[in-house]
């Protein structure tokens, strides 16, 4: 289980913001905590997916994407600032994300 | 220094417009209109009618399929133009017509008889059933097939765009239960596809005899650039495989993700996504390698790199 620090959610945070302005060809000024994802900035599962695969390689995570599937389930993510959130979540949980949603 | 190589893929036919792609081609609309006015004489006197701000045709699946083709002719026409020719060429699905038209094996007209033939021969046999298809992504094969056993579904692998992307044909009651069992199960997402025919599966297999009949009367020319298929990634050099190629690929499955890495194996290192959507190129990021997609809206920077 690591350990979140306040550099952690920085790191995460400025990777999830860059990528959407790459992806997303927005100016990354205008994505906020609050920006939908779909409806504001034309994201979509394909991006999310590429995402978990960069948070994946960075923090050496052992997860499998269907764990993180059915925690969307329960956990839908909407914005950018539930997105870091939850990625946040899956690099201090890994496998045991769900067990610890229990 | 590697030499850069260029390949085109044909995506399939578009499911929706959300923008219009093409705006900051210079020279594309009027090489588009060409195209669109040959093929409403020919084909269809609607076709004329399209817009992309209106999503005109999109419930109409020939229609749409006939758009497709035309943009990505267009497109074909407006590179060769600008002198950017690739050195091999894919077809995404029905995107293999307008790879026949890039290596010059048929004409621009024998494209649009080949793709109102398929579709006829399609429909003789889909006519009794509600079919259609679904995309999942996030389950890997063993599990979608795992959950197809389970829940006892006529369903088929159609494509598969990565290792955790697919897409599946079959009874449209059973794609809408597998997209709620997949989404039980874990996948990032699933969407059913607005489509009517399991299209790249046996429940196709019997348009194999007619469509072959009608494919071998067709003129097929010696491909100027090789065409990879996606079927079995072999290179399609010969008129007799292209046709084969052509039968084969509306009832038998189809791997983008293998493609893509045989190409890049031949050298491919710059991929242009030949159509009004991104799809292709999106799918293209869970590969290995340091390739560049480039899709309509980013033809421009493609062009300044020559």
């Amino acid at each position: 289980m690591a350990l979140i620090t306040e550099n952690t959610r920085k790191e995460v945070t400025d990777i999830v913001y860059n990528f959407f302005a790459d992806e997303c060809e927005v100016d990354i000024k205008d994505i906020h905590s609050d920006t939908n994802i779909i409806n504001d900035i034309d994201g979509d599962s394909l991006m999310f997916l590429e995402l978990i695969e960069i948070f994946k390689k960075k923090y050496n995570l052992d997860i499998e994407l269907k764990t993180i599937g059915k925690y969307s389930v329960k956990h839908p993510v909407q914005t950018i600032g539930q997105l870091i959130d939850m990625q946040l979540l899956i690099i201090e949980h890994e496998n045991k994300l769900l067990e610890f949603d229990q | 220094m590697s030499q850069k190589k260029l390949a085109f893929v044909f995506p399939p036919f578009a499911t929706d417009y959300p923008d219009d792609p093409f705006i900051n081609l210079t020279g594309f609309d009027d090489c588009f209109r060409k195209f669109l006015s040959r093929a409403a004489e020919f084909a269809d006197p609607e076709l004329i009618q399209f817009a992309i701000p209106s999503c005109t045709f999109l419930d109409d699946e020939l229609k749409t399929q006939y758009i497709s083709y035309i943009q990505a002719c267009s497109l074909v026409s407006w590179f060769r133009e600008k002198e950017v020719v690739p050195a091999y060429c894919s077809g995404y699905s029905m995107g293999i017509y307008a790879a026949l038209f890039q290596s010059e094996v048929i004409s621009f007209l024998d494209g649009l008889v080949l793709i109102r033939q398929a579709y006829k021969e399609i429909k003789k046999i889909t006519m009794k059933k509600e079919f259609g298809m679904c995309a999942i992504i996030g389950l890997n094969l063993d599990d979608l097939e795992r959950l197809i056993r389970k829940e006892k579904l006529n369903l088929k692998l159609a494509i598969q765009n990565s290792v955790c992307s697919f897409s599946l044909s079959g009874a449209a009651e059973d794609i809408l239960r597998l997209t709620e069992s997949a989404q039980k199960e874990g996948a990032l997402s699933t969407r059913v596809l607005n489509v009517s025919v399991p299209y790249h599966c046996d429940f196709l297999k019997d348009t194999a005899g007619g469509f072959s009949e009608f494919v071998n009367q067709i003129q097929f020319r010696s491909p100027k650039m090789p065409i990879v298929s996606l079927v079995d990634q072999e290179l399609l050099l010969e008129e007799h495989l292209l046709k084969n190629e052509v039968v084969r690929n509306l009832f038998t499955s189809l791997n983008w993700y293998e493609t893509q890495l045989y190409l890049q194996e031949l050298g491919v290192n710059r991929f242009v996504e030949c159509g009004s959507g991104k799809g292709i190129v999106k799918n293209a990021r869970f590969i290995e390698g340091d390739a560049v997609f480039y899709m309509a809206n980013s033809f421009p920077v493609l062009l300044d790199a020559k």
